[in-house]
């Protein structure tokens, strides 16, 4: 596998990757919360 | 009133520390023993390694934090554990007659790893040839000795650095990562990228092992490897790698390793930053007449053995998800716990080798800061219930825990990476998820982005925030 063109600009697209950084957080928490219960 | 002595402040003994203090601060005696008089936020230093944050801004001092909780700090280092009389004895700094002798009623061993350089001869800035960034001293020789090479580059040398693991057995293979990946990006931005050779060396059965068999997820509707995901990053990167190598020794300027396969060979270099072997922290066990009864306690690496299956083959373990600990309390001694990289864990999660010569090439299994902290997190719920009612109700073992980990691939803010991988649960359990993986494919994940960078550099804003116990620490998960 080799990172296309696209995947290098989405990586870096400053919208695309403000959207991911909201969603990976929910996903973390979300996650998380599955530990809280210990 | 319940004597608690926690027997290291970092991720998993800071943790468990500022939970006790919390829960019992006000009525009980809470005791930390640490090395020094701060938290060291290590994962930061591998950006102290290239020069891209100053030591000083990983750490804060302990001490303040600790009287916000009512908790008592010594600075030294514990030398025994006499775990049928219940008390440690401690080198203190401060050479203190009080501080040599601390009486417990429940003892949290939080010690972190010794870091093993005497493991592979030649190894470690100290006595050896190469680099480490596992301690704040290490990390600032390391970016003394990466400028020296920038410096060389700069009048038009070409140089070969060599990053990854020092010893057949080593883990922290991500903490390596980030700091070749960082490398990359830091000469490329210093126009030197050309004057570099990089080579990742490590003993992991593929590239993106990281220590926990890889992680399979879920991409463009197919099924894509950790393996398949980092070679690509590295290709991008102009990272050369070789995996399935065991460093059996390193002599200024050369690596000797033996493969796989059992053949032997040897790598130039002129910058290398392996990782050592882990071993649990020299401390003699005795009891009542000074006999050593240290394999009472220890496993013979010397971590703490806890609630889990020792001894069990590779196969059986991977079948077994009981074998984890879920309370890591000790069996011989139930008021003895241990936290973070401290315990012995059963086995290794990775696929274990053995060379045709009996040279065991193993990723060992991480303990990265988010599972040491939630470790250390379910051992202060349990002690505080312990004390308060007597019962435990508190328990995860790593075949149930969720994990996020992000690896650093470039700091900057505008454009930086970072791999970030969130992984459930953190040891395969294949008798609940009966896939290749043995993990949850819809929440098991991994990208790589800009967004990583944010979060990476949130992560160390937000618990140096968090770990000096400031209002909403406890909302600010591990």
């Amino acid at each position: 596998m080799e990172f296309t063109q696209r995947d290098r600009s989405r990586m870096n697209n400053k919208v695309i990757q403000f959207v991911r950084f909201v969603v990976l957080n929910l996903a973390i928490l979300k996650g998380v919360n599955h530990s809280k219960r210990s | 009133m319940a004597r608690i002595a926690i027997l290291g402040a970092g991720f998993a003994g800071h943790t468990a520390a500022l939970h006790l203090g919390h829960r019992l601060g006000k009525h009980h005696q809470i005791t930390v023993v640490n090395r020094t008089d701060k938290f060291s936020f290590i994962p930061s230093w591998v950006w102290v390694g290239v020069g891209h944050m100053p030591l000083r801004k990983t750490q804060f001092p302990l001490a303040p934090v600790y009287r916000k909780f009512n908790i008592r700090l010594i600075v030294g280092k514990a030398t025994e554990i006499h775990p049928d009389e219940r008390y440690v004895l401690v080198e203190p700094d401060s050479g203190a007659e009080a501080d040599r002798r601390l009486d417990y009623d429940y003892l949290i061993v939080a010690t972190g790893p010794k870091l093993d350089f005497e493991g592979t001869p030649g190894l470690g800035p100290e006595n050896g040839y190469t680099e480490s960034i596992c301690t704040g001293p290490h990390a600032e020789h390391a970016r003394g000795r990466y400028l020296e090479e920038i410096a060389r580059m700069e009048k038009g040398e070409t140089r070969r650095f060599v990053i990854g693991t020092g010893h057949p057995g080593a883990t922290c293979q991500g903490a390596a990562f980030e700091y070749i990946s960082n490398i990359h990006k830091d000469l490329k931005k210093r126009g030197l990228r050309d004057k570099a050779d990089l080579l990742w060396l490590s003993n992991e059965q593929a590239v993106g092992d990281f220590g926990v068999r890889g992680v399979h997820v879920k991409h463009k509707g197919t099924l894509l490897s950790s393996r398949e995901f980092i070679e690509a990053a590295m290709h991008e990167y102009g990272i050369r790698w070789q995996v399935q190598t065991g460093v059996t020794s390193v002599e200024p300027g050369v690596i000797r390793w033996e493969n796989f396969e059992g053949a032997k060979g040897e790598t130039p270099f002129d910058f290398a930053m392996l990782i050592p072997r882990f071993l649990g922290q020299p401390m003699k066990v005795l009891d009542r007449d000074g006999a050593d009864i240290s394999s009472e306690l220890l496993a013979p690496n010397g971590l703490v053995k806890v609630d889990a299956k020792y001894g069990l083959p590779y196969d059986e373990l991977i079948k077994t998800p009981e074998a984890w600990p879920e309370t890591y309390r000790s069996p011989r001694y139930p008021e003895i716990f241990a936290a973070g990289i401290a315990f012995a864990p059963p086995g290794p999660i990775s696929v274990p080798h053995t060379t045709p010569n009996g040279l065991a090439i193993t990723a060992a299994a991480p303990r990265t800061g988010m599972v040491s902290g939630i470790i250390g997190r379910i051992v202060a719920l349990n002690v505080a219930e312990l004390v308060k009612k007597g019962t435990m109700s508190h328990g995860e073992r790593m075949t149930e825990m969720y994990a996020a980990c992000i690896a650093s691939m470039g700091d900057s803010l505008w454009d930086g990476a970072a791999a970030t991988i969130m992984i459930y649960p953190v040891v395969p359990d294949f008798r609940r998820y009966p896939n290749e993986e043995g993990r949850d494919l819809f929440v098991t994940h991994m990208e790589m982005g800009l967004a990583g960078a944010w979060m990476k550099r949130m992560l160390h804003t937000t618990f140096m925030y968090k770990l000096q116990g400031r209002f909403g620490w406890r909302l600010i998960p591990e």
